[in-house]
């Protein structure tokens, strides 16, 4: 039996204060991810998926309900825990990089191995190694200004990566790419997915960006609707999403 | 329907208002300050010790105008980078561009008007503590001077001269606004700030910067001799050297910094350095023009704590003796007794006709102190400090001796000066007696009553300055007595303390005066540059906390980067005002005396805005918590 990495047990979000009206916006969600798993979430716009990714990613707070990462229940933790857990345990990756341009390259994928205090010694190595393995060795010492989109997303790729955490969140990270950087970044999650065994979990309105995920999480008004898993080929994969997509009744809104 | 908008977005954003509004009243109610003396031609002439002092305000109002121009532009586009996003978005809806034009117009120019009245109220009451605290330092007063806190002249000056500033501001902010496109005001925090350095130019610049500098210092150093060419030489080398300094010294420093990959990657150093990099290069105008203000006002306000407590050691140069009383009463030995004294000298004198007759034998057996210059090649000014204390070498051979050699021998220089200005047997004294200097047969064939002086100098001169006061004020009665008619003052050390001492306060004041109110205003550029640059900083915290970036180690990296981004202007500016103290050594003794005063008071203030900048920094920056 493999283990999970992430289990989230009767999920509850609701946004506004107690006498305002308020909006149920993730509603009793339960699900599980195993460790090595590639999962995908899907849904039309304001079904929560945003909402979801960022009690998981702790950045927001949980109304009821629990989300254990690693084994350990961050519903339960304190601001400074909350930091330091992030910092430890998940990789981020976001729709608008969000690297830091006063940084180079190797600075801004350095970063969270240096906030974590390893030795300066063992980071030039672990740097060196994950640019290799994203394709990006050659631009460490530039700027952000100065590289391409799609290589900015492999930097951000590989900056949530470096430190080899439990869990990797995406927020529509080919959202800003052409469909061939969209498509090199896919192929890179897979990479880190089956060569280093990375746990990911990807929030995406593409279905073919999608289609490279093993299995897919689909969300509407908040609550878990359906679950298909990839069996076959890729282009097989793709079909069945659009089918399911096709399903909702307002396919038009997203 | 956009001016509603225009206010509920003001009223939203009012504590950053509230941030512009203080710092333009801190500007106006400074300026206004500055006037209070600058148009007060009748106080500063009258008041000034050096005769260029005029100019010396004319070329400080237009400094002072100049940096306020940049002032207000860095202060409105402190908040225009914080509506900038909101403007757009308008646009993006329909709003014309002629609309949000005129919008952002109103809003600087309301802005502006309201902190016009509240800085003049401002200015006034802070030209009247300060005024009032200064004074009652100095011993100088208000009314006798003609200074005036409230003075109708600046008023006007002040109000017309931002009018006209922000009328300019709000037009070139409005149309900076309206020359944009939609795109670039909604990615207005994306633009790059990327300047590379070539290592050629860096080196180049790093070197010449050094050297400038050192020319400048020898040159203030040595200000005694070079003299007008000096100023010159020192204006134009140490200005243009300060600002090669921050263009590539600094950001070369950083970025050695930078490359200590020890230092640079542990914890988020690499951030705060990364901060500090790109700051660096945006602002090494600014940063230059600070140090150099610094300087200035720093200057400023240490020469004239100087002057001031160079008052008492620039007397006991003149005279070696604090007092020489004459026929000393059972009062004046009891007030002696009380002192403290580390000189008592007795001599005797017989006044009688037309002749004041001192004995020689008791000048020679323990000679007075005199003042003795040091080389006597007179090459230049001399410095106060080369100045040394000593006692009268000369013997006295002949008989008789007189002040001019008419009647006997001419006394020797060095008795000249001591009779004169340390016995203070001079007209106001003795009125149009002859003065003579006898030996022992001379002084008993004269047939009067023996009489004595005591010359004597206290430990601390300062510490007795009252019982100075009423024994000066006894000598006084005997000079009358001996001079027959009303006489104004003698001429005592005390006596020479207070003349110094009334003449250099006004310059004292405005040197203080002058020096704080350049340093307020120097901080608060350099508070308002950082801040007008916060809104490029947003995202960036945001991202870091996303990672998982402690809210404290966040505070402490805006910490030391504001910290060094304050820091070094104030050291180079600190160092140029110690170096350049020297240039006053001609006239002051001790140019460093109590120099931890203005000092402490340069870091107090600097240390108020550093603490502000942070705390407002933060404000805009750090992602709120939840
Ligand atoms: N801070 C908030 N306060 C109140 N309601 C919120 C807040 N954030 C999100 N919501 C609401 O919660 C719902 C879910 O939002 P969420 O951002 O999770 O949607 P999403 O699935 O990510 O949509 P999209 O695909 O458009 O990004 C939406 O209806 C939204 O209006
Ligand atoms: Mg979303």
């Amino acid at each position: 039996m493999t283990q999970a990495v992430l289990q989230v047990n009767h999920l509850n979000k609701l946004y506004g204060k107690h006498k305002e009206t308020q909006y149920h916006a993730l509603k009793d969600v339960s699900f599980e991810m195993k460790i090595g798993e590639f999962v995908g979430i899907m849904g039309p716009s304001g079904a929560g998926k945003t909402t979801l990714l960022n009690v998981i990613s702790t950045l927001d707070q949980a109304t009821d309900g629990s989300v254990k990462i690693a084994g350990t229940d961050i519903t339960k933790m304190k601001q400074n825990q909350l930091a330091d857990f992030r910092s430890q345990q998940l990789g981020f990756i976001f729709q608008d990089f969000n690297l830091l341009e006063n940084l180079t390259v190797y600075e801004n994928i350095a970063l969270p191995l240096s906030l974590q205090g390893v030795a300066v010694k063992q980071i030039k190595p672990n740097v060196i190694k994950v640019a290799e393995n994203l394709g990006i060795q050659d631009i460490l010492p530039k700027y952000p200004v100065t590289i391409s989109g799609g290589q900015k997303q492999r930097v951000a790729a590989a900056r949530a990566l470096v430190h080899e955490p439990a869990l990797i969140l995406a927020d529509e990270p080919t959202g800003a790419l052409d469909s061939k950087n969209a498509r090199s970044l896919m192929e890179t999650f897979v990479h880190m997915n089956e060569n280093l065994g990375t746990s990911i979990m990807l929030v995406t309105h593409d279905p073919l960006s999608a289609s490279y995920c093993q299995r897919i999480l689909f969300i509407q008004d908040g609550q878990l609707y359906k679950e298909i898993h990839r069996n076959h080929t890729r282009s097989a994969f793709h079909q069945d999403i659009l089918h399911v997509l096709s399903e909702f009744n307002t396919p038009s809104e997203w | 329907m956009l001016v509603k908008l225009s206010l509920t977005s003001m009223r939203k954003m009012f504590k950053d208002y509230l941030v512009l509004l203080f710092g333009l009243t801190i500007s106006i109610a400074i300026f206004y300050m500055f006037q209070t003396l600058a148009q007060n031609k009748a106080f500063v002439e009258a008041n000034a010790m050096i005769s260029a002092t005029m100019f010396v305000f004319h070329v400080g109002t237009f400094i002072l105008g100049f940096i306020t121009i940049f002032y207000i532009f860095y202060a409105t586009s402190f908040i225009q980078t914080l509506r900038q996003k909101e403007m757009a978005m308008y646009m993006t809806l329909g709003a014309k561009k002629s609309k949000i034009t005129q919008l952002m117009f109103m809003e600087t120019l309301f802005i502006g008007l309201i902190s016009l009245v509240i800085g003049i109220i401002i200015g006034m009451g802070l030209t009247t503590v300060i005024a009032d605290v200064l004074m009652d330092m100095l011993d100088f007063s208000a009314e006798a001077t003609g200074f005036k806190a409230i003075y109708a002249s600046s008023i006007i000056t002040t109000v017309i001269f931002y009018i006209i500033l922000f009328l300019l501001t709000s037009m070139v902010n409005a149309w900076k606004i309206g020359r944009k496109k939609v795109l670039d005001l909604l990615q207005a925090n994306k633009q790059e700030d990327f300047i590379k350095t070539s290592g050629v130019k860096t080196f180049f610049g790093v070197l010449f910067s050094i050297i400038l500098i050192v020319i400048g210092y020898y040159t203030m150093i040595h200000m005694a001799k070079l003299q007008y060419i000096g100023v010159i030489l020192a204006t134009v080398t140490i200005v243009p050297g300060t600002y090669l300094i921050f263009i590539s010294f600094l950001p070369f420093f950083v970025k050695k910094l930078k490359q200590n990959r020890v230092l640079n990657e542990t914890g988020i150093n690499s951030f705060t350095l990364g901060q500090l990099r790109f700051r660096m290069l945006n602002l090494t105008k600014v940063l230059g023009t600070v140090a150099m203000l610094i300087a200035l006002g720093l200057g400023a306000m240490t020469a004239g704590f100087s002057f001031y407590h160079n008052v008492e050691l620039q007397a006991s140069k003149f005279q070696a003796n604090d007092i020489a009383i004459y026929e000393p009463t059972k009062e004046d030995m009891k007030t002696l007794e009380a002192m403290e004294l580390t000189e008592e000298n007795t001599y005797r004198y017989k006044v009688i006709g037309n002749g004041v007759f001192f004995l020689k034998d008791s000048l020679l057996e323990r000679p007075p102190l005199v003042p003795h210059t040091g080389d006597e090649k007179g090459v230049g000014m001399e410095k106060l400090a080369d100045i040394k204390i000593k006692r009268v070498k000369e013997k006295l051979p002949a008989p008789v001796y007189t002040m001019d050699g008419t009647k006997g021998e001419e006394l020797p220089d060095k008795w000249w000066n001591a009779i004169s200005f340390e016995l203070n047997a001079d007209d106001n004294m003795f009125g149009e007696r002859t003065i003579y200097v006898v030996d022992q047969s001379h002084y008993e064939k004269i047939d009067t009553e023996e009489k004595q002086v005591i010359v004597t100098k206290a430990a601390d001169f300062s510490k007795h300055l009252s019982a100075f006061k009423q024994l000066e004020e006894r000598q006084k009665r005997v000079a009358e007595s001996y001079v027959g008619h009303p006489v104004d003052k003698t001429g005592g050390k005390y006596n020479n303390y207070v003349g110094l001492k009334s003449f250099s306060s006004g310059t004292v004041f405005m040197g203080i005066f002058l020096g704080i109110a350049f340093l307020m205003m120097m901080a608060s550029v350099l508070m308002f540059k950082l801040l007008s640059s916060a809104g490029a900083d947003i995202e960036r915290y945001h991202m870091l906390r996303k990672i998982g970036v402690r809210k404290s180690l966040l505070q402490r990296s805006i910490y030391r980067e504001l910290f060094l981004l304050f820091l070094f202007p104030a050291i180079i500016g600190l160092v140029h005002v110690l170096i350049g103290m020297q240039m006053f050594s001609f006239i002051m003794v001790e140019p460093y005396t109590k120099i931890w005063l203005p000092i402490s008071l340069f870091v107090a203030i600097y240390g108020l805005y550093y603490v502000m900048t942070v705390q407002l920094y933060k404000r805009i920056v750090l992602p709120k918590q939840h």
